[in-house]
C-alpha cells in the first residue's frame, strides 16, 4: 500500500507543479485503517474565510464550512433536505400573544472545553452579536427580537454620505430573558411565525464563557458545542477538525479527522480529486462542465442536487413599458426554459415553475407561475399583441463577472425568435456596478437576478424581493394584496398555516408576473474513492457530518 | 554601400531642382533601374510621372503575394459590405435542438453551443471584426509612427519626453487600461450604448493603449535613418525638417512598422473579443469573430468546429494582410531594389 501524499496547495503559481504531482500519483492512494484519522485525514476543498471564525461575525461560505460542524444551535437544517429540526432545543413554545417563545434546552450538552451549555450562553452570545459596538456582520439577523433597536440603532447614512450612528442606549436586548439554566424566553417586536425556523442560521449558536473571557484566544482556537472540534489551523493553508466524542446530538459525524485545505483554483482541486489526493470538492471548473465532461470523468462520485435558490429575470416596473402585465406575460411565455436547461446547462438545472425553489421545505411551490412559465409561441404573440407590441430594442442586462453570458444569450435568442422583436444584451462589467444600477432603478429592460434562500421557509423568496418595502425589491412591484398576504402569514399561528399563506402570496405573483422565473442551478461537487458517502448542503457547503469512509481494501 | 549612394543621389537631385523635385528624382531612380529592364511599351512621358508610389505599384503588380493577398482582402471587404449576399440567413436565429451539431449539408460549418448556424455567423461577423481590426491598426500605426518619427528624428529632449510619455502607456496593462477608459466613456449611459459608438470607443481605446509599440519601432528606425548621408546632404542643402522627415526618413522607416501592423491586426480582433467578454465591447446582437472565438473556449474539446471556423477566417484575414504588407514593404523600400 502506497503512503498517501499530502498536498497543501497555496499559491496559484504552484498549481502547475501540483497538477504534475496529482497526475504522477497515478491511481491515487487507497483506503487504509488510518484513513479518516489525524494521521491521514479526509481532505476537503476550502478557501481562506474572509472574517474571523466567530459565528456572529462570519457570513461567507468558507467560514460556514468550518463553523457549521463546530457549533450546534437550537435548530438545525438537514444537510440533505434543508428541513429545519430541533437540535439543542428540547422544545420551542409560542405564547398566546404569538410574540414570546419559551425555549427549553436539552441537558447534558457540553462545549468542547467541558463547560456545560446553558441558556445564559445563548443569551450572552445573541446580545454580543446584536450590540452595535461589537460591529458583528450578522447583527441584523437579530432584528426581530424586542430591544434590538436599543442595542443597534439604525444607521442614518443617507444621501449626504455616511453619518455617525447614534450610540446604543442599552447593551442587552430586552426581549431575551434567562429563566433557569436550561430555559429562556425570547420576546419579539411583533409576531413572526417562522422565527423558530430562522434561528437555524449560524448566527444563533451559543458561545462558551471562554469566548467572553479571552476573545483573542478564541479567535485562534474556537470552542463550540458541535459534532466536530477545532484541532489546528495553518493560516492560508489548512484547518483540521476532529470528531467531538461527547457530542449529544443525533447528527454526530463518523469520520475522526477532517482537514480543510485551501485551494485557489478549481482546476487544481479537480485534478487532485481525480487522483484521490483530495476527498471532497464543491466547485467544478468551467472547462470540465462543458458537455458534462465532469460527470463522465467522475461517474458515481459526482454530486449534483438542486440548490435552494432561483434565477429570475426581473422586470423594471418603474419603466412605463413594463407596467403592462400583458407584455410581462408575453416575455415569460417566449422563453423556452426546458430547452435552455437541457442544452445550455446540460440538464444541471431545473426549469422554474414558480418563484420558490423546487423541492423547497415548507410547502413545495406547485407552479405558482402557472401557464406563464410554459413556452408557448402562439400565446406569447397573442399577449404581445394585446400589450400593443414592443417598439425599439429590448435590452437584457447581466453582470459580466459571473458566468451568465451563455444562458442569457439563449434567453435573448428565445425571446427574439418567438416574438420577432429586436433584442440586445447589456453586460455590466462588475456586480458592484450592477447592484448600484438595480438599487437606483436605472435598468432599462429585464435584468438577471439570483436569489439563494437564507432559511427554509418560502418567505425567504418572497418578502425581501416582492413586498413594497422589501430590502431587495428591485422591480418596483407593489401589490396591496401580496403585502397583506405576507403580513398575514408572518402573524399566522403555526408554521404550516404560515407556509400555506406564503404559497398563496406566491400565487398572487403568478397573476402579476413582476419577474420571470427562469431556472434553479444545481449544486455541484464530488467525492473521492476514499469516501463511501458524503454530500454538500444546498448552500454548496460540504456537510462533514454526512461523510463516511469507504471500506478498506476497495 | 551602393544603396546609400543611390539614396544620396536622389536627394542631391531633389535638392538641386527645387520645384521639379519629383520629376527629377524619378529620373534619377529610373535611370538606375530602367536600363536593366527596358519597357518599350511605356511611353517616356508616363515614366516621368511615376513617383515612389508609382514605382511601388509597378513592382507590386508583378508579385504573386500581392495579388493573392489583395484578392482575399477584396473578397473579405465584399463580405463585410454585403454579408446577406454570401449568407442570406439570420446570424442570431437559434434552434436549441441543433446545439453543437457538427458540419453537415444544411450547415457547412455546423452549429454553435446554442444552435446558431456558424457559417452565417462567420460571414456576418466579418464586418465588425474587420472594421475594428483595420481601423484600430491604422490608428495605432498612425499615432505611433508620427510620434516615433519625431522622437527619433529630433532626439535629445524631445525624444526623452516622448519616449517617457509612451512608456506610461506601455506600462499600463491593456485590460486594466481599457476597463478604466471604457468605464469612463460608458458612465452615465442608461442601458447599452449604440453599436457605432461602442465600435468607435473600442477602436480609440486600442489606439490609445497600443500606439507605444509602433512608436518604439518607428523611433529606432528613424534614429538609424537620420544618420544616413542622404539626410545630412538634404540638411546641408537647406531642406526643412518637415521635408526631410516626410520625404527622406519616413519612406526608409516604413518597413518594420508595416510588419508590426499586419501582425497587430489579428491581435486587435482578439482584443475586441476580450473587451466584449468583460462587458465593455460589442454586445449581442452584434456578431464578431472575436466574440465567437471567446464563446467557444469552453467547448474546445467537445465542439472544436465552434472555434475552428471563426479562427480560420481570422487567420486567413491576418495572412492576407501579412502578404499584402510584405509585398508593399518590399516595393516601398528603396534598399530592396
Amino acid at each position: 500500500m502506497r503512503k498517501r501524499r499530502m498536498v497543501a496547495p497555496v499559491a496559484a503559481s504552484l498549481s502547475a507543479v501540483l497538477l504534475a504531482a496529482g497526475c504522477g500519483g497515478g491511481g491515487g492512494s487507497a483506503v487504509t485503517e488510518a484513513t479518516g484519522t489525524l494521521e491521514d485525514p479526509i481532505t476537503v476543498q476550502w478557501g481562506e474565510p474572509q472574517s474571523e471564525l466567530v459565528p456572529t461575525n462570519s457570513n461567507d461560505t468558507f467560514g460556514s464550512q468550518v463553523l457549521n460542524p463546530m457549533f450546534t444551535g437550537l435548530v438545525e437544517y438537514d444537510p440533505k433536505s434543508f428541513e429545519p429540526k430541533n437540535a439543542m432545543a428540547k422544545s420551542i413554545e409560542l405564547s398566546d400573544d404569538k410574540k414570546t417563545y419559551t425555549v427549553k434546552l436539552k441537558q447534558g450538552w457540553k462545549f468542547h472545553n467541558g463547560e456545560e451549555v446553558t441558556a445564559d450562553n445563548f443569551v450572552r452570545a445573541w446580545n454580543y452579536g446584536a450590540y452595535a459596538g461589537n460591529a458583528q456582520q450578522n447583527a441584523d439577523m437579530f432584528n426581530a427580537i424586542q430591544g434590538y433597536d436599543a442595542v443597534h440603532p439604525a444607521d442614518p447614512d443617507g444621501e449626504e454620505g455616511p453619518k455617525k450612528p447614534p450610540e446604543p442606549s442599552a447593551e442587552k436586548m430586552s426581549g431575551l430573558k434567562v429563566v433557569d439554566d436550561h430555559t429562556f424566553k425570547i420576546t419579539l417586536k411583533k409576531p413572526f411565525s417562522v422565527f423558530p425556523t430562522k434561528i437555524g442560521y449560524q448566527a444563533f449558536v451559543p458561545l462558551p464563557d471562554a469566548f467572553f473571557e479571552n476573545k483573542e484566544k478564541f479567535r485562534k482556537n474556537p470552542i463550540g458545542n458541535g459534532p466536530y472540534k477545532f484541532e489546528s489551523r495553518t493560516p492560508q493553508q489548512s484547518l483540521t477538525l476532529t470528531r467531538y466524542k461527547d457530542y449529544q446530538g443525533d447528527d454526530a459525524g463518523s469520520v475522526d479527522a477532517v482537514k480543510m485545505v485551501v485551494y485557489n483554483k478549481a482546476q487544481t482541486a479537480y485534478q487532485d480529486l481525480k487522483s484521490d489526493n483530495l476527498d471532497v470538492i464543491n466547485t467544478i471548473p468551467t472547462s470540465a462542465l462543458a458537455d458534462n465532461r465532469w460527470k463522465d470523468e467522475l461517474g458515481e462520485r459526482a454530486i449534483s442536487k438542486p440548490r435552494m435558490g432561483i434565477t429570475v429575470l426581473n422586470l423594471p416596473m418603474y419603466k412605463e413599458k413594463f407596467k403592462n402585465p400583458d407584455l410581462r406575460k408575453a416575455l415569460s411565455l417566449a422563453i423556452d426554459r426546458e430547452k435552455i436547461v437541457k442544452q445550455v446547462f446540460n440538464g444541471e438545472a431545473t426549469a422554474a415553475t414558480g418563484w420558490i425553489a423546487p423541492d423547497f421545505p415548507g410547502g413545495p411551490d406547485k407552479g405558482s407561475c402557472g401557464e406563464w412559465c410554459n413556452y408557448d409561441k402562439a400565446k406569447a404573440k397573442e399577449h404581445l399583441k394585446k400589450a400593443g407590441g414592443f417598439d425599439g430594442q429590448l435590452t437584457l442586462s447581466y453582470n459580466a463577472d459571473g458566468a451568465h453570458k451563455q444562458w442569457i444569450t439563449a434567453v435573448a435568442g428565445s425571446i427574439r425568435d418567438t416574438l420577432g422583436i429586436k433584442v440586445g444584451l447589456n453586460a455590466v462589467p462588475t456586480f458592484g456596478t450592477y447592484q448600484d444600477q438595480m438599487d437606483n432603478n436605472e435598468m432599462t429592460g429585464p435584468f438577471r437576478y439570483g436569489w439563494v434562500a437564507d432559511y427554509p421557509t418560502p418567505r425567504t423568496f418572497l418578502k425581501p424581493l416582492y413586498t413594497t418595502s422589501g430590502s431587495a425589491n428591485n422591480t418596483g412591484y407593489s401589490s396591496e394584496k401580496f403585502d397583506n398576504l405576507i403580513a398575514e402569514a408572518d402573524q399566522a399561528a403555526t408554521v404550516d398555516k404560515a407556509n400555506q399563506l406564503y404559497n398563496q402570496a406566491a400565487s398572487q405573483l403568478g397573476k402579476d408576473v413582476p419577474s420571470i422565473p427562469l431556472f434553479t442551478n444545481a449544486v455541484k461537487g464530488a467525492t473521492s474513492n476514499r469516501l463511501a458517502e458524503g454530500t454538500l448542503n444546498s448552500r454548496t457547503v460540504p456537510a462533514i457530518t454526512t461523510f463516511k469512509v469507504a471500506q478498506a481494501g476497495e | 554601400m551602393t544603396n546609400a549612394g543611390e539614396g544620396q543621389q536622389r536627394i542631391l537631385a531633389a535638392g538641386a531642382y527645387a520645384e521639379g523635385e519629383i520629376e527629377a528624382r524619378q529620373q534619377g531612380e529610373s535611370g538606375d533601374e530602367l536600363p536593366g529592364t527596358p519597357e518599350p511599351h511605356q511611353p517616356p512621358k508616363q515614366e516621368k510621372q511615376r513617383g515612389l508610389w508609382g514605382d511601388a505599384w509597378l513592382e507590386l503588380r508583378r508579385k504573386p503575394l500581392f495579388i493573392i493577398g489583395s484578392v482575399i482582402i477584396l473578397l473579405l471587404v465584399a463580405i463585410s459590405i454585403f454579408p446577406g449576399f454570401f449568407a442570406p440567413g439570420d446570424p442570431n436565429a437559434q434552434n436549441l435542438t441543433l446545439a453543437r451539431q457538427g458540419p453537415s449539408a444544411d450547415a457547412p460549418f455546423g452549429y454553435d453551443s446554442i444552435g446558431r448556424d456558424i457559417y452565417t455567423r462567420v460571414i456576418h461577423g466579418a464586418r465588425a471584426s474587420i472594421v475594428v481590426g483595420v481601423l484600430a491598426t491604422l490608428l495605432t500605426v498612425a499615432i505611433g509612427s508620427l510620434v516615433g518619427l519625431f522622437a527619433g528624428y529630433f532626439g535629445g529632449k524631445t525624444d526623452s519626453f516622448l519616449a517617457r510619455f509612451a512608456e506610461i502607456f506601455l506600462g499600463l496593462p491593456f485590460v486594466l487600461g481599457a476597463i478604466v477608459i471604457l468605464s469612463v466613456f460608458n458612465a452615465g449611459i442608461q442601458g447599452a450604448p449604440g453599436t457605432i459608438r461602442i465600435m468607435l470607443q473600442v477602436i480609440l481605446t486600442i489606439g490609445v493603449l497600443a500606439w507605444p509599440i509602433s512608436m518604439r519601432i518607428m523611433r529606432s528606425a528613424a534614429i538609424a535613418a537620420k544618420q544616413q548621408d542622404y539626410v545630412n546632404a538634404a540638411k546641408a542643402l537647406g531642406a526643412s525638417h518637415t521635408r526631410i522627415i516626410f520625404k527622406h526618413v519616413l519612406p526608409n522607416c516604413l518597413a518594420p512598422v508595416m510588419v508590426y501592423a499586419t501582425i497587430a491586426l489579428g491581435q486587435f480582433v482578439g482584443l475586441e473579443a476580450t473587451l466584449s467578454y468583460l462587458g465593455l465591447g460589442l454586445q449581442y446582437p452584434v456578431v464578431s469573430w472575436g466574440m465567437m472565438i471567446s464563446d467557444s473556449q469552453q467547448y474546445i474539446i467537445s465542439t472544436p468546429h465552434m472555434l475552428l471556423f471563426p479562427a480560420g477566417f481570422l487567420v486567413i484575414t491576418v495572412l492576407a494582410f501579412v502578404m499584402l504588407g510584405d509585398a508593399v514593404r518590399d516595393a516601398l523600400d528603396p534598399k530592396q531594389r
